[in-house]
């Protein structure tokens, strides 16, 4: 295997150069191979699928499978969730898009543009994309890469070649684990690898990133419990702790540690009410109907958030909630029917 | 009579003798003392104290009483030393040959109001200026100022013999206002009066403006007609707002605060949200309180920057949240300034390390900050935990400061 040997994160260093090397998706590989041979032929292409389940690695493998060493120079990467506005587009992949790179002739007469998270583009910008993949088409390329293709209006879907990926299997990704523990000389032990596999739920990237974690921890050997502490360690526990506070009538506390999330680790509400909604299903000591009605509670404030002014209002709008909710459940212990 | 009827009262009734000048007897005759016999002692006056209490008034009154001239630069004038000198220079570099002929004080006086106005930028080296014409002055000079604490008044402090005026009491403010209605021929009911008098805290200026715009119309003025002063004043604080929001008996007595307030809405709401808790100790009538202040928040990114006309839905929603228990209300101290500005703005610089270091992971690893923030800081936290000095830091380019926000950043 080809690896990227300079790359310290091993995401990166293990990330497939090639289309053959790429875990799984054996289906997709066989699709792309045949638009490698002919790449005049090629459409513009549409992955779409949950994170981690090799969509930029395949976009980059095309890449570096039409134009070698110097993929760079022919090829625009944008990530549409960080620059989401019409503007990019008018000018940054219209401008590229306008010029047809004639390094490679008359083989591959197009440039390449990646587009990843394009779901996060706005309504404006995916029209705007739309007219430039059209009148671009016969100098560049796209790859689109998105979550949810339902966010991507129709028109540019229907000018895509759409690949949907599932979550890698399994024992691939296992296999894979150890392979990669082998290579950079530790030992994974199996019932470790399970416990990463389970905690990953098919995202081959936050599985790597557990494993050389824990490969910090103890030279050699990685085993079940230094994996549990990795994961431990690395969860997100401030919104649990959060909800926690709120319900036990808290509600001070649950309120500055809401601001503590949003000034200290740069989260939005919408990320901190998202995060809520997973956690809240996470806690082992609410009934299932409990946890329905908080979900219930914490979706209105989702949508409230999208329409708001202040996102910390909101939240703490929710938080008086589930303190209400709270003392609700309290209530019934005391006062059982 | 015309042009009469069109004055503001403030300048139709501004006392022409020192005499009847209300009030602040003391800091008149301190002030009138400096200026006939003891002008060697100090070359310059700082008059000082809350707006609206006579210093200029005092200051316009003397100069008419003892004949001297009086240039004034206030701050509706540029006073940066570059002005400050072309207009105070000339004032103060020659004495009037007069002097010699009237008594001894007519002549020339500068006299600086709101010296408390110099701007940082705009007047640059406007109090430099200041100080320099007044130690090469030959003429009086007067300075007006409302705060005299603040940093930059401080060398002039020292050159100035200081005049401290005190809030006008308030039965000399009645009893001027009383004055002010017989020769306007107002009836006016004396609780009225005194309902003006209290809500001005000592400002005569804003009495007079205060009884002019309630009953100029119609000659008239009830106690009825004063009950929306508080709420117009613009000197009602934040605080103030708040006190009256948080112990309202009714929607009613909010509804009416609100729509006759100018505070800024957008700081209310967020003071509101801060405060509700300490208002509402009950968890039901708390939740139930911040779901009004949600549905507020609502019509407030509804309203945006065009649909104004939403705004009225905003302010009836907020009433709803002041009135969930009139009866619960115990006094308490207010959470101020607003906790997201201070918690948001210690934070501002710590959100663009934050920034930087998701974009150096994107380069690299090909994602978005938000998948930089979610899925690898946290681990990457732990790597550098463990090593601080792993050749990541040199991978990714991360700054010395970066590593250190990302060892110091704790569990999310």
């Amino acid at each position: 295997m080809t690896s990227n040997e300079e790359a310290l994160m091993w995401v990166e260093k293990y990330r497939p150069q090639t289309l053959t090397e790429v875990v799984g998706l054996k289906d997709i590989v066989e699709s792309l191979q045949a638009f490698m041979r002919t790449p005049k032929t090629m459409p513009h292409l549409m992955f779409a699928g949950v994170p981690g389940t090799g969509k930029t690695t395949l976009a980059l493998a095309i890449a570096h499978t039409l134009y070698g060493a110097n993929w760079k120079s022919f090829t625009l990467e944008l990530n549409a969730s960080d620059e989401r506005g019409i503007d990019t587009v008018r000018d940054r992949i219209k401008d590229f898009s306008r010029y047809s790179r004639t390094g490679f002739g008359e083989t591959i007469p197009f440039a390449l543009i990646i587009l990843d998270e394009c779901d996060q583009m706005t309504g404006p910008a995916q029209t705007a994309l739309r007219r430039i993949m059209e009148i671009g088409s016969r100098t560049s390329r796209f790859i689109l890469i998105c979550n949810q293709s339902s966010k991507i209006i129709e028109p540019i879907q229907s000018r895509c070649a759409i690949f949907r990926f599932s979550r890698v299997e399994k024992q691939a990704m296992k296999q894979h684990l150890i392979y990669i523990a082998e290579k950079e000389g530790h030992t994974l032990i199996p019932e470790a690898a399970d416990r990463i596999v389970d905690f990953a739920e098919g995202d081959l990237r936050h599985a790597i990133n557990v494993l050389q974690t824990a490969s910090a921890y103890k030279e050699g050997i990685i085993d079940e419990k230094t994996v549990s502490l990795v994961i431990g360690e690395a969860s997100p526990s401030q919104v649990q702790k959060m909800i926690r506070k709120a319900l036990y009538g808290d509600f001070m506390d649950a309120r500055k540690i809401m601001y503590d999330i949003m000034g200290n680790f740069g989260f939005s509400g919408t990320e901190i009410i998202r995060q809520a909604q997973r956690e809240i299903f996470k806690m082992s000591d609410l009934t299932a109907e409990q946890k329905a009605e908080l979900s219930n509670i914490t979706g209105e404030y989702d949508y409230r958030l999208t329409q708001g002014a202040n996102s910390d209002i909101q939240l703490s709008a929710l938080l008086a909630q589930f303190a209400k909710f709270g003392k609700g459940i309290e209530e019934s212990y005391a006062d059982p029917k | 009579m015309q042009t009469q009827n069109n004055m503001l009262w403030v300048e139709k009734y501004r006392p022409k003798k020192i005499d009847d000048l209300t009030g602040n007897d003391e800091a008149k005759a301190l002030f009138l003392e400096w200026l006939k016999n003891k002008r060697h002692t100090k070359k310059a006056v700082l008059l000082y104290g809350s707006p609206g209490v006579g210093k200029t008034t005092l200051v316009l009154a003397a100069s008419q009483e003892l004949e001297f001239s009086v240039i004034e630069m206030n701050a509706s004038d540029t006073r940066s030393e570059k002005t400050i000198n072309a207009v105070a220079k000339p004032a103060t570099s020659y004495k009037a040959l007069d002097n010699y002929t009237k008594n001894k004080t007519s002549g020339n006086v500068l006299f600086l109001d709101e010296v408390d106005g110099i701007a940082g930028n705009e007047d640059r080296g406007g109090v430099n200026a200041i100080l320099k014409v007044i130690e090469e002055s030959l003429v009086p000079i007067i300075l007006a100022a409302n705060d005299p604490d603040i940093e930059k008044l401080r060398p002039l402090k020292k050159v100035c013999l200081l005049v401290r005026f005190q809030q006008v009491r308030i039965p000399l403010i009645i009893a001027l206002l009383q004055k002010i209605c017989m020769l306007e021929h107002v009836s006016a009911e004396f609780e009225a009066l005194e309902r003006i008098a209290q809500n001005s805290k000592g400002d005569v200026r804003s009495a007079i403006n205060d009884l002019q715009s309630l009953s100029e119309e119609n000659h008239r003025l009830t106690l009825q007609d004063t009950m929306m002063l508080t709420s117009r004043n613009k000197d009602i604080t934040l605080d103030d707002m708040l006190k009256r929001y948080f112990s309202a008996q009714n929607i009613a007595e909010t509804s009416t605060m609100l729509a006759f307030s100018n505070i800024d809405y957008d700081d209310f709401l967020l003071s509101v949200s801060d405060n509700l808790p300490k208002r509402y100790s009950n968890p039901s009538e708390l939740a139930k309180a911040y779901d009004y202040v949600s549905r507020a928040d609502l019509f407030r990114g509804r309203v945006g920057t065009e649909n104004w006309h939403l705004l009225k839905y905003f302010y009836n929603a907020l009433t709803l949240a002041s009135a969930i228990n009139p009866l619960s209300y115990t006094p308490f101290t207010f959470i101020s300034p607003p906790i997201r500005i201070i918690t948001l703005f210690w934070t501002k610089g710590k959100r663009s390390t934050l920034d930087a270091i998701c974009g150096k992971i994107g380069a690299q690893c090909h994602v978005s900050h938000k998948t930089a923030k979610h899925d690898f800081i946290p681990y990457i936290r732990v790597l550098l935990q463990k090593n601080s000095k792993s050749p990541l830091v040199g991978w990714f380019k991360f700054t010395p400061e970066e590593v250190d926000f990302l060892l110091k950043m704790g569990r999310f």
